[in-house]
C-alpha cells in the first residue's frame, strides 16, 4: 500500500471501529433520533467523504 | 391494491426491460471477456448504477425495512458499516482492476488459481461461490414471492412471483449478457431511488414531519433508537451479521468482479463514489420505511410483510404502490441476473475449463450459457421451500462467502501465501460455517461469520507457512501493482 492509502485506510478503520463502539457504550441509553441514528450518518458520510480523497488521483489511462 | 394495475406494470416494466436490454447490445458477444465482463469498458455512470442494483436486492427494502420493524435502529448500524466496508473497494478496487487488464482474468477465482499458480484453487474457490451465491439468489426470489403475495393479499401467488422473476433474470441474463443485465440494472436503480425516495416524503408527511415522525418513534419504543434495543441486537449478534457485510465487496463474486469491468480508474472512481451515496439514501429511505410501519401496523406477525402492508396502505397513491412494488421485483432480479452471470462464468472458467484440457474461448462461453438457466432453476426449488427471515439466510450466504476474504487479502500483500494455504482454508471454514448453519447458526455464542473468517484467517496463514509459496509469480505480481499503484496517489 501507498502512504496515502495507509493513512486514509487506518482513519477508515476507526471509523468502522467506532461504528459498533459508539453506539453500544457512549449512546446506549440515548433513546432520540440524535443518538445512535445520527452518529451512523455522520460517520457513514466522514466514509464516503475519505474515499472521494482517496481515490481523486483515479485517471482516465491507469 | 388491485390486481389488474399490478399486472399492467409489471407488463410495462418486461417491456421497457427487453428494450433497454436490446439497445444495450454491441459487437457480437462471442468472448467470454464480451458477455461477462463487458470487454472491461462499462463507463462510470452504468457501472455506479449497476453494481448499486446489483447490491442492493429485495433486501433492502422487504428484509432490511423488516428488521428495523422487529428489531429497531441496530438495522441502520449494520447497514452503514455494510456501506463503510464498501471503501475496501478503493484498496483492491484498482488492484483487481490492474491484474485483471494485464492477465485477462474474467473471474475472481481465475486470479486466485493463476495468483497461487494452482488449478485447484480456482476451481475450490468456484465452487465454494456457487455453493453459496445459489441460496442467496433463493433468498432474493423468495423476497419477490412475499411482495406480490403480500400486497395483492394472494391474488398473486409465491409461486407466480417467484416464477416471474426466475423468467425475467434470465432473460435479461440471455440478451446480451453483463450489457444487458448492466444497463437494466442502471435503469431499475434509477427508477427505484426516485419512487421510494417519494415514499418516505409521503410517509413522513403523513406522520407530520420529521419531527412528529421521530417523537412517535420514540412514543411507540423508546429502545427502538438504541442497540441492543429490544435485545435484538445485542453486540455478539450485531457483529455476527455485520462482519461478514463489511466484506461483501471483496467476498461476493457477482461484485467482486465489477471490479475488472470499468474502462478506466476513473470510471471506477465515479462507480464506488456513485454507489456510496446511493447507498446511503437507499438505507435511509428503508429504515425509515421500517420505522413507519412499526408506528401504523403495530404488531405484524411477519416484520418482512412491513414493507407489503405499507405500499398497499392508504397513505401511498396506488400507482406509486405498484410503481414501488414492482421496482423492489426489479431490484431483486437486477442481483439474481448478476448472479446467474457470475456463476456461470465461475462454473466455465475456472470448473470446466481447469478440468477438461484444451478448451477454447468460444466453448467455455458455450458452457456457460447452457449452466445459467441450470442455475436459475436450483434457486427457483431453493425459493420453494420458503425459509424463515429473510435478511438471515442473505446473511448465512455471506458468512458462508466470507472464507475466501484472507485469500484476496493475500493476493494482494502477502507473498508468503500458498495453494495449499488458500484451499485448506476455503475448505475447511467453508464446512465449519455449514457445520454452524446446520446446528442452529452459533458456536460458543458466536455465528458462524465471525467463525468462518477467523478459521480462514488462521488456517491461510499457518499451512502457507508450512509450504512453498510461488515466489515468482507472486514476486512479479506484486511488482507490477506497485509500479502501478504509485501513479494513483
Amino acid at each position: 500500500m501507498n502512504k496515502k492509502e495507509k493513512i486514509w485506510g487506518t482513519i477508515i478503520l476507526i471509523i468502522v471501529i467506532s461504528c459498533y463502539v459508539i453506539p453500544y457504550t457512549i449512546f446506549q441509553h440515548v433513546t432520540k433520533w440524535y443518538g445512535s441514528f445520527l452518529v451512523w450518518t455522520v460517520l457513514a458520510i466522514i466514509a464516503i467523504l475519505i474515499n472521494v480523497k482517496l481515490t481523486e488521483a483515479w485517471g482516465d489511462k491507469e | 391494491m388491485n390486481v389488474g394495475l399490478i399486472w399492467t406494470i409489471i407488463a410495462l416494466y418486461v417491456l421497457f426491460g427487453i428494450i433497454i436490454a436490446w439497445l444495450s447490445r454491441t459487437g457480437k458477444q462471442q468472448s467470454m471477456a464480451s458477455y461477462f465482463i463487458g470487454d472491461r469498458k462499462l463507463n462510470g455512470f452504468i457501472s455506479a448504477m449497476s453494481y448499486s442494483a446489483t447490491t442492493f436486492s429485495a433486501f433492502m427494502l422487504v428484509g432490511l425495512a423488516g428488521l428495523t420493524y422487529n428489531g429497531g435502529i441496530g438495522a441502520y448500524g449494520f447497514e452503514i458499516i455494510y456501506i463503510v466496508g464498501v471503501s475496501l473497494v478503493a484498496i483492491f478496487g484498482p488492484r483487481f482492476w490492474l491484474v485483471g487488464k494485464k492477465y485477462g482474468y474474467v473471474t475472481p477465482s481465475e486470479m486466485l488459481g493463476d495468483r497461487y499458480q494452482n488449478k485447484a484453487v480456482a476451481i475450490v474457490s468456484a465452487v465454494s461461490s456457487c455453493l453459496f451465491l445459489i441460496p442467496y439468489s433463493a433468498v432474493q426470489l423468495t423476497g419477490i414471492g412475499y411482495l406480490l403475495q403480500g400486497v395483492t393479499g394472494n391474488a398473486i401467488s409465491h409461486t407466480t412471483g417467484v416464477l416471474i422473476a426466475t423468467v425475467l433474470a434470465l432473460v435479461f441474463t440471455y440478451i446480451a449478457g453483463i450489457r444487458s443485465v448492466a444497463w437494466t440494472d442502471a435503469l431499475q436503480s434509477i427508477v427505484m431511488i426516485i419512487s421510494s425516495t417519494i415514499v418516505v416524503l409521503l410517509l413522513i408527511q403523513h406522520l407530520g414531519g420529521f419531527q412528529s415522525f421521530a417523537d412517535a418513534i420514540e412514543a411507540n419504543d423508546p429502545q427502538a433508537y438504541t442497540v441492543p434495543g429490544n435485545g435484538f441486537f445485542d453486540f455478539w449478534t450485531f457483529l455476527g451479521l455485520t462482519i461478514p457485510w463489511f466484506f461483501f465487496s471483496i467476498s461476493n463474486p457477482q461484485v467482486s468482479q465489477r471490479l475488472y469491468m470499468p474502462a478506466s480508474l476513473r470510471s471506477m472512481r465515479h462507480m464506488l463514489l456513485g454507489f456510496l451515496v446511493f447507498g446511503l439514501i437507499y438505507t435511509f429511505v428503508s429504515v425509515v420505511w421500517g420505522f413507519s410501519a412499526s408506528i401504523l401496523y403495530p404488531n405484524l406477525d411477519n416484520p418482512d410483510m412491513a414493507t407489503p402492508t405499507l405500499l398497499s396502505s392508504d397513505i401511498i397513491p396506488p400507482i406509486l404502490g405498484v410503481l414501488v412494488m414492482v421496482g423492489i421485483m426489479a431490484a431483486a432480479i437486477s442481483t439474481i441476473d448478476s448472479i446467474l452471470l457470475t456463476l456461470s462464468s465461475l462454473f466455465s472458467r475456472d470448473i470446466y475449463a481447469n478440468m477438461k484440457k484444451g478448451t477454447t474461448d468460444r466453448k467455455q462461453l458455450a458452457v456457460g450459457k447452457i449452466v445459467i438457466p441450470i442455475i436459475a432453476i436450483l434457486a427457483y426449488l431453493f425459493a420453494q421451500l420458503q425459509l424463515d427471515l429473510i435478511a438471515v439466510l442473505s446473511v448465512s450466504s455471506s458468512a458462508g462467502l466470507i472464507v475466501v476474504v484472507p485469500a484476496i487479502i493475500g493476493t494482494f500483500f502477502w507473498k508468503k501465501g500458498t495453494a495449499a494455504g488458500v484451499i485448506s482454508s476455503i475448505v475447511i471454514s467453508g464446512l465449519l460455517v455449514i457445520y454452524i448453519e446446520i446446528t442452529g447458526g452459533l458456536l460458543f455464542g458466536l455465528k458462524s461469520g465471525i467463525w468462518g473468517l477467523a478459521v480462514a484467517f488462521l488456517v491461510f496463514v499457518t499451512v502457507s507457512l508450512a509450504t512453498k509459496a510461488p515466489e515468482q509469480k507472486a514476486e512479479e505480481f506484486l511488482h507490477y501493482i506497485k509500479s502501478h499503484m504509485k501513479k494513483t496517489s
